[in-house]
């Protein structure tokens, strides 16, 4: 057989077993591009939704004709398909203008990654070896579909636990329908970057339980506490956007921008000034800062509008935060604190921003209510140039709000054998990596006698799954999204699979849908619908009579120029929903010291992990573009390290590279250090991310993983795990360590180069 | 008609976030070199953004600065290359072609920006990291000096979409991988040439500067200081 | 000294072209495996990639350029310091010429290749020369690596028959005595030579042109080789005082390699009666000369640099002068001013071991001193952000030897086909220094010579 015959027939094999094997979304991709339009050599445009971190970005994929080895029925094969080639940001998209940050950019590494599982898999080894068969993806349900039970009559509720990635889109929705139809607990969300916190206090400060917006682009004065908002943070994309407008995009004002952390992340690098605080005590200096504002009668207190009982009682000032005080807790200057507190109220509109490290210690809530009070004190709240919540899309269908469990709970439930946990889904969480040791994950999820995972690729969690039922690539799916934050309109973004399945793979809630319908009776009256294309076509119906950006007089109409568009958004007037009037919110005013895990007499640093610019919790670290994107800051690739102030390196005798052993109460690690300027004496800074042990060739085996020295400490009110609040103790190995360092120095023209 | 393709940088815009860097990687079918060429300095980015420390601790500062080539109006490159793989082409870009480069590295000597990266080896990809490649870019063999081309392929094809239909070309109808994908919108590209369109408008402003001047490459590339 | 009669000289001069020792053979073997294993490693880079040598962004020349900069300078050794001696007559000159002309030639084949040892794709090194071809573009000529490839050819061809010339009659003596294949070969060498008076004078004209026409030759090879540095914009490389002072460095290097030839031929080949302590130290002061005069230009250097206090340069010069470099770059002080100047300036120790002791520290120091100009100014050039290292691989460090090895090797072989030392040059000499009675001088064939009426004044 020749080359020709044989793509002649494996094209046309594998377009069957596409159609097959895949719910059928191509014929909603044949009506909207044609496959057979694609002129080889010339582009087309596709548009999409980015998934690569929770922002949900709107992009233009763009499709090319090639050739691609595809796996059809576990078999490969060569066809001639659209690929996508490149990924842009969408112009019209509110969240982030057709702009697009690195993690979006590198996309295609993950559809194209070769680590990537390419049809269902069935443990044949030991759990956690590895060691997999393919089977077919009618064995694949079938398997998963014994393994459901559906809630007893008794009112005992179904062993079956759910743990995914936070999804606000309607695949989070379908899980719900489907957990609530087998009598199960509701889905457990896990990302190691929980926002936890700040939701908590933005709901009881403002009402919104979500995350905030800044109209940076119209704001002459940021303060940030901690967050690194133009790099891992909320909606990087719309932040960078918005600060670029604030800097340059007004001819007649440029706003500045004070960055408040112990540690010089990315977003600290820009700002005008940079201030150190002692990690915990932000919550003391943005009250500071109010202390000021007030007794030297800079704002007037109806400025807070709708936000005016955060600060109630506030017109006495803040007796317990003078400068001097604050000064002895934070370590910030008393002047320093008066010039800022000055310089804010004097460039109205002023914003303060509160993210990161800061929620992050056991009084992180408490900082989170104090900088949104301060917010409340600016006059900020739903102002121009202030913070704005993003409005939902007008989508009935999408409220399913339960309250669920954390992955620690879960865990502890799995070890005491109460609530029973017999079967455990999981899709794109990864809480063996991203979580501390006390929690005992691995245990735990050990005694659960199945675990089926949904995902693309195999990491330290889902290599304990007895069954993997991949799922589809986001530029091979069906994909929506509903941004959190980083618009002032409400959206909802949507896009057709830019390309065909490369791999033999299924997309996880049609995956759902084939099981409920496998099982029959109330679990397929509970999720009627035949592919996850049509869940969202009927959702989408309910948007045609709202005013927004696409208008159609037919349903269908209305479904094709929304796929087109890219999404729907409301025309409306820029501004969050009318705040809710609060009854009673929690007083600001009482901050709690923050606790740590460790002696400082005997673990002397504090141990700052933070959010990689490269791999983000380490979701990125199996991709080679962000491996080999030099960290912007230290400019490391391919590897990890501890940043260390160069005075504290020098009195431990440590130089750059040197294998340094970082312990707390709960493990060590070791790795090289980084002498960098931009960390206080005191502590120590760790990019989360690399230390994978399972997760494709170019992650597996490289660096170390910070989380895994943290101690379980929580933040009361929310129960969240306060990342920041270990203390550890840094030894010299006496050997160095791998450090590959993009940048040749550290400084431009040191001073010593000239002699005069 | 004559022009001068040129691009601005604003300095006081640009937050470090290296979307450009990943984006050129895209656009332009740059190799990774994996960990071992990458220790050994070998990395292909045609795109870095330098940072540079300022004071210490405390007080400490950082400066971000991406740069490409600069497609110098007076490049050192072009005069050294024996073989004219490097030259300049009529709309000012300093083009490379890669058939005719037969290494002997020494435009990335003569290059003050070092610019200019070399195939050590021939790139690898492993399949099916294969089919991200830009069928419009051609992939370099070992032995051959490559470098920004401000995403020539981009530029030829608006050329030519422009000499079909018989369109001017609009200011800002072509962008650059990195220029496009920019989340603060730091970098614009067009034409010097033109005085109305938006990047000469730019590199009038008295935040103009460039890089080296005092090489005297005369860039291309015009940065605009940041005000702080 | 007791002269040698004519016979004598003749014996022992040409005893190397008669008898090969097994220790001949023994050397001839070390050295031909490191040449074969430097063979190997180039196979292997060109097979895997230039990726195996240490070179990197933004060093992007390292060992091989050095090497090349180096065999280049070594080459000076011998045509131009013979040229210079023959134009300015020099009697003592005439053990010493034919050596130093070989150098030239085999370090010039040397260096030479190293431009294409170093390409990213060496099969198509015959792009840098300028042929009608069908892609219809001439060479850059602009670049200096294209002046360099002119230079070289053009020096090359020069030296060869700088070299070939003067050999001619001594290619017809020891056709007249070889016997067999050799005297063929002999035969065509010696071009139909019989000493007739035309001949001879001939022969006189064409070694004075070409004396003359090798000295601009000399100066400007090595001058362009300087101007691959120079021209480009890089700190430190971007110097007027390039041109000279690569070309005193040339000379400089040379007549040190001159010397270590020089005292290996005579212990190996035992010329004590020719190559005798006088020459070493004539020779040992001019490269005293040399070394001072090396001294000047460096001192200029980076006095000039270190005044100017231009950071791009002060950045490259710190890393010589207490950075990464500071070890090498005294080292380098140490070999080729210190040394010298201890040894050759004091009579005493102006032996032949004192020249020779001296002259391979200026080997080495020269060496280093190639590496030290091209490898810091790449490593720190400009952008602070791209600064890089460099170290080499075991690729160049082979490559690196093994033309070391091949140097050898090439002037053993020549040693074995070619008098080592001019004959009738020597016994022209010995006639009119007088110190040798006039019979002496009948050669192989001496009723020709001696007709020959331009004999009497060669190079008069």
């Amino acid at each position: 057989m020749d080359r020709r015959s044989f793509l002649k027939i494996s094209a046309v094999g594998s377009t069957t077993a596409a159609l097959d094997a895949c719910g059928k979304p191509e014929h909603h991709l044949i009506r909207f591009i044609p496959e057979e339009d694609l002129i080889p050599g010339v582009a087309v445009w596709k548009p999409g939704v980015c998934t690569q971190c929770r922002a949900g970005c709107g992009i233009r994929v763009r499709v090319m004709q090639g050739e691609a080895e595809v796996t059809r029925k576990s078999k490969p094969g060569l066809i001639s398909m659209g690929l996508a080639k490149k990924i842009e940001g969408n112009p019209e998209h509110p969240v982030n203008h057709g702009k697009l940050c690195a993690w979006g950019q590198a996309g295609l590494q993950v559809t194209y990654n070769p680590d990537r599982i390419r049809f269902p898999l069935k443990r044949s080894g030991q759990r956690g070896s590895g060691e997999y068969q393919a089977i077919s993806w009618d064995d694949a349900i079938a398997e998963l579909a014994s393994h459901l039970p559906v809630a007893g009559s008794s009112g005992s509720p179904s062993p079956v636990a759910f743990l995914t990635q936070p999804l606000r889109d309607h695949r989070g929705a379908l899980i719900e329908k489907f957990l609530a139809a087998l009598g199960a607990p509701p889905a457990i969300h896990f990302e190691f970057f929980e926002q936890t916190v700040l939701r908590r206090a933005n709901e009881l400060s403002f009402g919104h339980r979500q995350l905030p917006s800044f109209d940076l682009a119209n704001t002459n004065y940021v303060i940030s506490f901690g967050a690194d908002f133009l790099g891992t943070w909320n909606s990087p994309v719309s932040q960078n956007h918005s600060y670029g407008e604030m800097r340059q995009g007004r001819t007649e004002q440029r706003g500045k921008f004070v960055q408040v952390e112990p540690h010089m992340s990315q977003t600290g690098a820009n700002a005008d000034e940079w201030v150190y605080a002692k990690p915990g005590t932000e919550g003391w200096l943005a009250l500071g800062l109010a202390h000021v504002m007030i007794s030297e009668r800079l704002r007037p207190a109806q400025a807070a509008g709708n936000a005016g009982a955060l600060i109630e009682g506030w017109s006495e000032g803040l007796p317990d935060y003078t400068p001097e005080k604050v000064e002895r807790i934070t370590g910030v200057e008393s002047g320093r604190i008066q010039r800022l507190a000055r310089g804010s109220a004097a460039h109205s509109p002023a914003v303060a921003v509160i993210g990161g490290a800061p929620l992050a210690h056991t009084n992180g809530f408490s900082n989170a209510l104090a900088v949104n009070a301060l917010n409340a004190l600016l006059g900020s709240v739903e102002k121009p140039g202030g913070i704005f919540f993003t409005p939902r899309p007008p989508m009935p269908s999408l409220s399913t709000s339960r309250n669920s469990a954390s992955v620690r709970t879960l865990c502890e439930g799995i070890l005491k054998g109460s609530p029973a946990v017999e079967t455990l889904l999981v899709f794109n969480a990864n809480p063996v990596f991203a979580s501390p040791p006390a929690w005992r994950v691995q245990e735990a999820l050990a005694k659960v006698p199945f675990i089926a995972s949904f995902g693309s690729f195999v990491d330290e969690t889902s290599v304990l799954s007895d069954l993997i039922l991949p799922d589809h690539s986001y530029l091979e799916s069906w994909v929506d999204n509903i941004p959190e934050s980083g618009t002032t309109e409400a959206v909802v973004s949507l896009a057709s699979p830019a390309m065909l399945p490369l791999h033999h793979t299924r997309p996880m809630p049609d995956v759902l849908l084939d099981v409920a319908h496998r099982l029959g009776g109330d679990m397929a009256r509970a999720v009627p619908w035949k592919t996850y294309a049509g869940v969202l076509q009927a959702a989408f119906e309910e948007l045609r009579s709202h005013p927004g950006s696409v208008t159609a007089k037919t349903d269908d109409d209305f479904w094709t120029a929304v796929q087109t568009k890219g999404g729907w958004w409301s025309n409306e007037a820029k501004g969050s929903p009318a705040m809710r009037e609060l009854n009673r919110p929690p007083s600001p005013t009482k901050i709690v010291e923050p606790a740590f895990d460790g002696a400082a007499s005997e673990y002397p640093f504090f141990f700052l992990p933070y959010a990689s610019q490269q791999f983000s919790d380490g979701t990125h670290a199996n991709l080679p573009w962000m491996q080999e994107m030099p960290d912007v800051i230290s400019t490391a690739m391919w590897g990890t390290w501890v940043e260390i102030n160069p005075q504290t390196a020098s009195r431990l005798r440590i130089q750059k590279g040197d294998l340094i052993e970082v312990a707390s109460q709960h493990g060590k690690l070791q790795a090289p250090a980084l002498l960098t300027p931009g960390i206080a004496p005191d502590a120590v800074a760790m990019p989360v991310g690399q230390g994978h042990e399972q997760y494709g060739r170019y992650a597996s085996h490289r660096g170390a993983n910070p989380l895994k020295i943290l101690a379980p400490q929580t933040e009361p009110e929310t129960g969240a795990l306060a990342w920041a609040a270990t203390r550890v103790k840094i030894t010299r190995l006496g050997k160095k360590g791998e450090l590959i360092l993009y940048a040749g120095s550290e400084r431009e023209w040191p001073s010593q180069f000239q002699h005069r | 008609m004559k022009r001068q393709w040129g691009m601005v940088i604003d300095l006081d815009r640009c937050t470090g976030c290296e979307a450009c860097v990943v984006a050129c990687h895209a656009e332009n079918n740059l190799a990774t070199v994996g960990r071992d060429g990458a220790a050994r300095g070998r990395t292909m980015h045609w795109m870095r953004v330098e940072r540079y420390w300022e004071g210490e601790f405390p007080e400490v500062r950082l400066r971000f600065q991406p740069v490409l080539c600069q497609q110098c109006g007076d490049a050192p490159c072009e005069s050294v290359c024996p073989v004219y793989a490097t030259y300049h082409n009529p709309e000012g870009l300093n083009a490379q072609v890669y058939n005719r480069c037969i290494g002997t590295r020494y435009c990335g000597n003569a290059c003050p920006y070092n610019a200019r990266v070399f195939n050590f080896f021939n790139p690898v990809w492993d399949k099916p990291l294969d089919l991200q490649l830009n069928p419009d870019v051609s992939v370099r063999s070992v032995g051959i000096m490559e470098k920004c081309t401000f995403c020539i392929q981009r530029i030829k094809q608006v050329e030519i979409r422009s000499q079909e239909s018989k369109q001017p070309i609009a200011d800002g109808e072509i962008q650059p991988a990195c220029v496009q994908s920019c989340p603060a919108n730091a970098m614009v590209f067009g034409d010097l040439d033109d005085p109305k369109s938006k990047v000469s408008q730019l590199a009038r402003s008295n935040r103009a500067t460039r890089l080296l001047r005092e090489v005297g490459a005369q860039p291309n590339v015009i940065y605009l200081r940041s005000v702080s | 000294m007791v002269a040698p009669s004519v016979e004598q000289l003749n014996q022992e001069i040409l005893r190397p072209l008669a008898r090969t020792s097994w220790r001949y053979y023994l050397t001839a073997g070390i050295l031909g495996a490191i040449v074969i294993a430097a063979i190997a490693a180039f196979i292997y880079q060109v097979y895997a990639g230039i990726g195996v040598s240490g070179l990197n962004r933004p060093v992007f020349w390292g060992f091989y350029i050095t090497d090349f900069v180096f065999w280049i300078g070594i080459s000076h050794a011998g045509t131009l310091i013979s040229a210079i001696l023959r134009l300015t007559h020099a009697g003592w000159r005439r053990p010493v010429t034919r050596c130093a002309e070989a150098i030239t030639v085999f370090a010039l084949l040397i260096g030479a290749s190293f431009p294409i040892i170093h390409l990213g794709r060496p099969y198509l090194f015959f792009w840098l020369l300028p042929y009608p071809s069908e892609r219809g573009i001439w060479p850059n000529f602009h670049s200096p690596l294209l002046w360099d490839a002119f230079a070289i050819t053009t020096y090359l061809t020069g030296s060869t028959i700088f070299l070939y010339l003067p050999t001619i009659p001594d290619f017809a003596l020891v056709r007249d005595k070889a016997r067999g294949w050799r005297k063929k070969i002999y035969h065509v060498l010696s071009l139909g030579w019989k000493g007739t008076p035309r001949q001879w004078h001939r022969l006189e004209m064409a070694m004075r042109i070409m004396a003359v026409v090798i000295l601009p030759v000399a100066v400007s090879v090595h001058t362009i080789v300087s101007w691959d540095f120079a021209m480009p914009p890089v700190p430190m490389w971007h110097s007027t005082a390039f041109g000279p002072y690569f070309v005193a460095g040339a000379i400089f290097s040379g007549i040190a390699a001159l010397i270590i030839a020089m005292a290996v031929l005579r212990k190996a080949f035992h010329l004590e009666q020719y190559l005798t302590p006088f020459h070493f130290d004539k020779l040992g002061k001019l490269l005293l000369l040399m070394s001072l005069v090396w001294g000047y230009f460096i001192v200029a250097e980076r006095m000039t640099v270190w005044y100017g206090n231009e950071s791009p340069e002060m950045a490259v010069y710190w890393s010589s002068a207490q950075g990464r470099f500071t070890h090498l770059f005294w080292f380098m002080v140490f070999c080729n001013l210190l040394v010298p100047f201890f040894i050759l300036s004091i009579k005493h120790f102006r032996t032949i071991t004192g020249t020779v002791i001296a002259s391979i520290t200026v080997v080495i120091g020269m060496w280093l001193e190639r590496f030290l100009i091209i490898v810091p100014s790449l490593e720190r050039k400009y952008l602070p952000y791209t600064w890089g290292s460099y170290r080499p691989t075991w690729v160049e460090i082979t490559i690196t030897a093994g033309t070391f090895a091949a140097m050898a090797l090439l002037y053993m072989i020549f040693s074995k086909l070619v008098p080592i030392i001019s004959i009738w040059e020597l016994k022209l000499g010995m006639r009119d220094d007088g110190s040798s009675p006039q019979p002496a001088l009948e050669p192989a064939t001496p009723s020709r010579i001696v007709a020959e009426p331009g004999f009497a004044a060669p190079g008069k």
